[in-house]
């Protein structure tokens, strides 16, 4: 019986579904919002503007702002409450996907789904690699943290 | 934004040979120290969990039911899950970094959490801190 981390990670759903029958008596038990619905291509109310305007956002985040690629730094930033965004990309494994918005949750930090895999979301930053999920921690001149959070 | 790596939060362990129990932060280190130098915590969590206790058990067969075997560790952030649940346990007086030192202060630590869980048990709250992780 091998624990691996993903194996402990698949019972957090379980724990958000537990929690909602366990009486919180012991205090703050933060407010769990839905397990997001990732933003599919087929019915997706975005348009190509919309789109264009995040890679532009982005754009002017990777010039002028703070940020980290990768899970490991995504999560440190998570644990430090250092991130204020966290973008991920739609080919993201769902066990990991899931692990990254339970710690936003957590953090009480908005958790952005890229409408594309992680060769377009590491294009978007200007990289030659992909990148997978991205931690936004200081905006710079970019108005991303103000227009994107209401996504989930 | 929010620190959630916080005392009395609910952990699981990932790593080492406690992989897989809740345990619940004493104390965090998020700067680190000069012989840890990452974010740690010292955690204090349930080496053997409690079994389940039916209604046809003696008094005798319960007591010995609702024991719980604990644990005392400074674990790496990266070696924890955090979830959303907290325990809120006064522990601070029975476990500290210096009770690591030796072996017979970490026993004393140990004795003294596992009298506070089972006090806690047996009142029956925070249920999901005590049942055992399936994986």
């Amino acid at each position: 019986m091998k624990l691996s981390k993903f194996y402990v990670c698949l019972d957090f759903r379980a724990l958000i579904a537990y929690g909602a029958t366990e009486p919180s008596v012991a205090a703050a038990v933060p407010p769990c919002p839905p397990l997001s619905q990732p933003t599919t291509m087929v019915a997706s109310k975005k348009t190509k503007k919309t789109h264009e305007s995040i890679n532009n956002r982005l754009a002017l985040v990777m010039k002028s702002g703070k940020y980290t690629l990768g899970y490991k730094t995504v999560l440190k930033s998570l644990r430090s409450s250092k991130g204020k965004l966290i973008i991920i990309a739609n080919n993201c494994p769902p066990l990991r996907k899931s692990e990254i918005e339970y710690y936003a949750m957590l953090c009480k930090v908005g958790v952005h789904h890229y409408n594309g895999n992680n060769v377009d979301l590491g294009t978007a930053c200007g990289k030659y690699f992909r990148v997978c999920c991205l931690s936004i921690i200081e905006p710079g001149d970019s108005d991303i943290i103000k227009s994107m959070p209401g996504d989930h | 934004m929010v620190k959630f790596l916080k005392p009395n939060k609910a952990v699981i362990v990932l790593q080492g040979r406690y992989a897989g129990r809740k345990a619940v932060i004493v104390k965090s280190f998020d700067e680190g120290t000069r012989d840890r130098p990452y974010g740690h915590c010292l955690v204090a969590g349930i080496k053997k969990y409690p079994s389940k206790v039916i209604r046809k058990d003696s008094a005798k067969k319960t007591a010995k039911k609702s024991r719980v075997k604990c644990f005392v560790k400074l674990v790496n952030y990266q070696h924890l899950m955090p979830t959303r649940y907290t325990l809120d346990v006064d522990l601070k007086d029975a476990v500290s970094v210096d009770a690591l030192q030796t072996k017979d202060k970490k026993v004393a630590a140990c004795k003294a959490t596992k009298q506070r869980l089972e006090e806690r048990f047996k009142t029956g709250k925070n249920r999901w801190f005590f049942t055992k992780l399936r994986f």
